[in-house]
């Protein structure tokens, strides 16, 4: 059996208002020592990733094109979820991601209380 | 800030196939909203129930059909109460109560409790040696009476009783199959394919009891035989109970929860009573309740989003299929399955290879399926029959085709009268008058003028028939066939704007829904596509949309690799101040840029902008934007020409600086640029331009398509012209003509190719009412262009958002 990280340790911290953030346009959040690229959906979900693109050529990801729950990454055009990271076929990767509350209007995102997001496997 | 415990606690009863999906799903959408318990009567974490039957013939183990184990609720940290049942709900403290003592609170609350075996009500059904087949505990009863017992009887010649029965059979048992009707899995198979899947079990060792109305259970304290209404007996050491399922509704009655054959939910799988929820086999939702996995997934999904707060359609029933698990023998069925007037049916039995298949259809459409013996075709019989695709040549062919099916067009046969598109009611003849009285040379000009294929898609390639057959020689199915612009779709460019124009479409997520885009948000593609496309034809009408640009061009900055952008100012027609350029220079030390360089296009880039300095950059610039990420006019190249050059024969800086000013920031299908030269030496480069302009005796030459990028291409000429006025008016009738009938991101120089130097040149320069009609359509477009940096400086709001980024400290304060 690997390893069992606890995994829902997390604190949140309140970020902005649901307004703050512009349907299918991303915005960079820093928190802390973190890059977030907060992203708000169509729907009004609001997902934030690791501003990092996972493409061989680097760079980040918050300029990217927002369809439905997938990000086209900026600068590589892989496809990317915005529920978990993960890159979606044909490519393979993933991005970092962290939970969002929202509570009326205001939007918390947690970090994991020993630092960073987390992967999905 | 929010800390766990303040999270909203969801208590699962029921640690079954329905209730875990769900809490899967809804881990997926919201990862961590939820504080999660699961109670679960059975001893062993969420397993797959439809695997049971692998573990009774033993081709299985126990663990090989676990689903989640147990490291799976700790990683997510869901308190996981395994072998214990909840007894009693409190809807209104908001508590549930478990057999072990344990009451915990629920802020929401999911009941997913399943569905009993129904065990017949008949004397002696309580003997030992009869069980039901649901859970691992059965399983192993089963296996363990087959190592005690020879003679076994199914009761039940359903799926489950099947599969129950094979099991047996297999573990060495002497079983026969006990059932009520005269045929086998009635309720999903027709007189002939159940004669086939009996024959075909008995040829396995089962044996049939068929047309036998059960009794009484015979035996002292275990059961020894079985009496049939008809005086008959059976010899049975061992029953296996499979005639039916009971949703599991005890513990949601006697909670005072809304129950009738299941409990009661509405789309959303909402109970009677406030956040209270049922999902699975447990529920009735429009009077129905399921027995099979595929309902309770798409219940599953609704819910999950409805708890995580995420839009979803209501669920609004499901169609199910059967699929029998026994090897050697392919049983699947679907939808309607009797023959019945009213429907036509297509049939193929092939008893030497004991094949038989069977597809029945509606008004054409095909509306149920049953395959026994070859079930290749399963899967996509069932989304055929989902859909209620029609009828098709292939799809015949790939169900009941044998290997040499004539392949033909067989438009000819079909009657002027025959329904051709179902879904929308269109005749052959229908189609074939609007190919003849309006010219139609594609499917889709068809789908616009007819409706033909505008639903489910099904009959398309009839229709392609229909179209060549029409058009004999003419047709070219080349053309027909134009490649999609993206994969979200099936219709080309030309297609598209078509449609856009003829049906008045001004938004592309109207456009997207009108033309039944397969992504309802469409993709990296297909966005920006559409929005060129959109602002092109409708120049007065369509507001841009921002989220469709790429990057660069909602920024209007060139981002870098490292994040930072570049910024270049408009220096019309290469020709600058020592006033501005003393500006440029203060601005860049100012913002601290790390490079000014010097472009090809004849002027100067600020590079390693920070994003948040953009809009302050523009304010203390107060230039226009050079555009220089653009799929629009980039620079306009010029040479000294005759205000200074000895050589020059025309003012090149003039016009140069008079075209950039007219044509700047008008959106172009690709980026656009331009020289101008004032005499046949060319030192601004025409040949590589997309439109090359070089005076020669006291006249203009316009060259066109020339490419000095990737794809390198030398401009061709297009014609010689005397008057400035003329050049004008037909390098604007050439830039419009582009951009009407230029793909996004299409080059001049592929798109001349594409269309012909001869027919550009008639359509611009030749036809004089066209070249009139596309300048004034130009000026008409050219009205709606905005400079961009001053509309983002004096937008403060969007600025924000587009521009600053939100900076947040993680100490405690
Ligand atoms: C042998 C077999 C073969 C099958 N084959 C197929 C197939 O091929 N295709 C198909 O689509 N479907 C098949 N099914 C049906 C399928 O397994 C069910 O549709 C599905 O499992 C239903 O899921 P559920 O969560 O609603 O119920 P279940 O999976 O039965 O889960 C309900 C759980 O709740 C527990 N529970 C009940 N009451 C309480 C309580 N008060 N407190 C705590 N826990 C409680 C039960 O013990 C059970 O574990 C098959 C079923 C069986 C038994
Ligand atoms: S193109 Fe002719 S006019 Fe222009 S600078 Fe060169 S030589 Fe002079």
């Amino acid at each position: 059996m690997e390893p069992i990280l606890n995994r829902n340790e997390y604190t949140y911290y309140l970020v902005g208002n649901v307004d703050d953030f512009t349907e299918r346009l991303g915005r960079v959040v820093r928190l802390g020592k973190e890059e977030i690229a907060v992203f708000k959906t169509t729907d009004g979900q609001i997902y934030a990733l690791e501003n990092k693109s996972p493409g061989p050529r680097g760079g980040t990801i918050a300029e990217g094109m927002i369809s439905g729950e997938v990000l086209f990454d900026p600068i590589c055009d892989w496809k990317i979820s915005l529920t978990d990271g993960q890159v979606l076929d044909p490519d393979k990767g993933q991005v970092r991601t962290y939970p969002v509350q929202v509570l009326g209007n205001e939007v918390r995102i947690g970090l994991l209380t020993n630092g960073g997001g987390l992967f999905h496997e | 800030m929010v800390e766990a415990q303040e999270r909203r606690h969801l208590v699962l009863i029921g640690n079954g196939m329905a209730g875990i999906n769900t809490v899967e799903q809804i881990l997926k959408l919201a990862p961590g909203i939820y504080r999660i318990t699961v109670f679960g009567s059975e001893p062993y974490p969420n397993y797959n129930r439809i695997q049971l039957s692998y573990v009774l013939e033993k081709s299985k183990a126990v663990e090989d059909i676990i689903l989640n184990d147990r490291d799976w609720y700790l990683e997510n940290g869901i308190e996981l109460y395994t072998a214990t049942t909840v007894t009693h709900i409190d809807t209104e403290q908001k508590t549930v109560k478990a057999d072990n003592g344990m009451e915990v609170p629920y802020d929401t609350l999911i009941i997913a409790t399943g569905s009993n075996p129904f065990i017949l009500p008949v004397p002696g059904a309580d003997k030992e040696g009869i069980v039901g087949f649901r859970d691992i505990a059965d399983c192993e009863n089963m296996l363990h009476a087959a190592d005690q017992y020879k003679k076994a009887a199914v009761i039940g010649g359903g799926l489950l009783g099947l599969e129950a029965a094979k099991g047996l059979l297999k573990l060495g048992m002497d079983v026969t199959v006990v059932h009520l009707f005269e045929e086998i899995m009635e309720r999903q198979l027709d007189h002939t394919a159940s004669l086939m899947l009996q024959a075909e079990l008995e040829s396995q060792g089962l044996k049939f009891a068929t047309g036998k109305h059960t009794e009484e259970f015979l035996g002292d304290k275990r059961v020894s035989g079985i009496r049939f209404s008809d005086g008959t007996t059976l010899d049975a050491e061992f029953v296996v109970m499979a005639v039916g399922i009971r949703p599991n509704i005890a513990l949601a009655k006697e909670s005072g929860i809304a129950v009738n054959k299941g409990i009661l939910v509405n789309d959303y799988m909402r109970t009677s009573v406030p956040d209270v929820y049922a999902v699975g086999e447990c529920n009735e939702h429009r009077g129905i309740t399921y027995g099979l996995v595929a309902p309770l997934f798409e219940q599953g999904a609704v819910l999950a989003k409805h708890l995580c707060g995420v839009d979803t359609k209501p669920y609004e029933g499901s169609v199910v299929s059967t699929q029998l698990k026994i090897s050697g023998v392919d049983v699947f069925s679907a939808g309607e399955f009797m023959d019945a007037e009213g429907l036509s049916i297509v049939r193929m039995h092939d008893d030497w290879r004991r094949i038989y298949k069977k597809v029945l259809l509606r008004g054409g459409r095909i509306v149920g399926g049953v395959l026994i013996g070859d079930g290749k075709e399963s899967s996509r019989l069932q989304q055929w029959i989902r859909t209620g695709t029609i009828m098709t040549e292939a799809i015949h062919d790939a169900i009941v085709g044998l290997a040499s099916v004539e392949t033909g067009n067989t438009a000819a046969e079909l009657a002027d009268e025959e329904i051709v598109c179902g879904c929308n009611g269109v005749t052959k003849k229908h189609i074939m008058d609007a190919i003849n009285e309006k010219g139609l040379t594609t499917v889709e000009e068809i789908k616009v003028a007819t409706s033909a294929s505008r639903s489910c898609g099904g009959c398309r390639p009839v229709v392609e028939q229909i179209l060549q057959y029409v058009l004999g020689d003419k047709y070219d199915s080349a053309a027909a066939k134009q490649e999609a612009i993206c994969s979200c779709t099936t219709l080309s460019r030309d297609e598209v704007v078509t449609a856009i124009k003829e049906k008045g479409l001004i938004t592309s997520k109207e456009v997207r829904y009108a033309l039944e885009w397969d992504n309802p948000e469409g993709c990296s593609k297909c966005r920006p596509a559409l929005n060129y496309y959109l602002g092109m034809i409708w120049p007065a009408e369509h507001v841009d949309e921002k989220d469709s640009r790429f990057v660069n061009e909602r920024m209007h900055a060139n981002i870098q690799k490292d994040g930072t952008f570049g910024v270049v100012p408009r220096m019309y027609g290469g020709v600058t101040t020592p006033e501005d350029l003393r500006l440029i220079a203060d601005i860049a030390v100012k913002y601290n840029v790390k490079l000014v360089k010097v472009t090809g296009g004849q002027r100067l880039d600020l590079l390693g902008v920070k994003k948040e300095d953009l809009p302050k950059i523009w304010k203390d610039l107060g230039m226009p934007s050079g555009y220089a990420y653009a799929k629009a006019l980039r620079t306009v190249k010029t040479c000294v020409g005759s205000q200074f050059c000895r050589f020059g024969t025309k003012d090149s800086m003039g016009m140069g600086i008079k075209l950039e000013k007219k044509f700047e920031r008008l959106d172009m299908p690709a980026k656009f640029k331009l020289a101008v030269n004032g005499c046949p030496r060319n030192c601004a480069e025409s040949s590589t331009k997309d439109i090359g302009i070089v005076g020669n005796e006291g006249a203009w030459e316009i060259y066109v398509g020339g490419n000095g990028g990737i794809k390198a291409r030398l401009a061709e000429l297009l014609c010689k012209v005397r008057t400035d006025e003329e050049l004008l008016e037909i390098v604007s009738a050439f830039m419009q003509y582009y951009r009407e009938t230029g793909k996004y991101l299409e080059r001049t120089s592929d798109w001349i190719e594409r269309m012909g130097l001869e027919s550009v040149t008639e359509a611009v320069v030749s036809d004089l009412d066209n070249r009139r009609a596309l300048a004034e359509r130009m000026e008409v477009a050219l009205a709606q262009v905005k400079e961009p940096w001053s509309e983002i400086l004096n937008n403060s709001n969007l600025r924000e958002r587009m521009f600053d980024e939100i900076s947040v400290s993680t100490k405690p304060n």
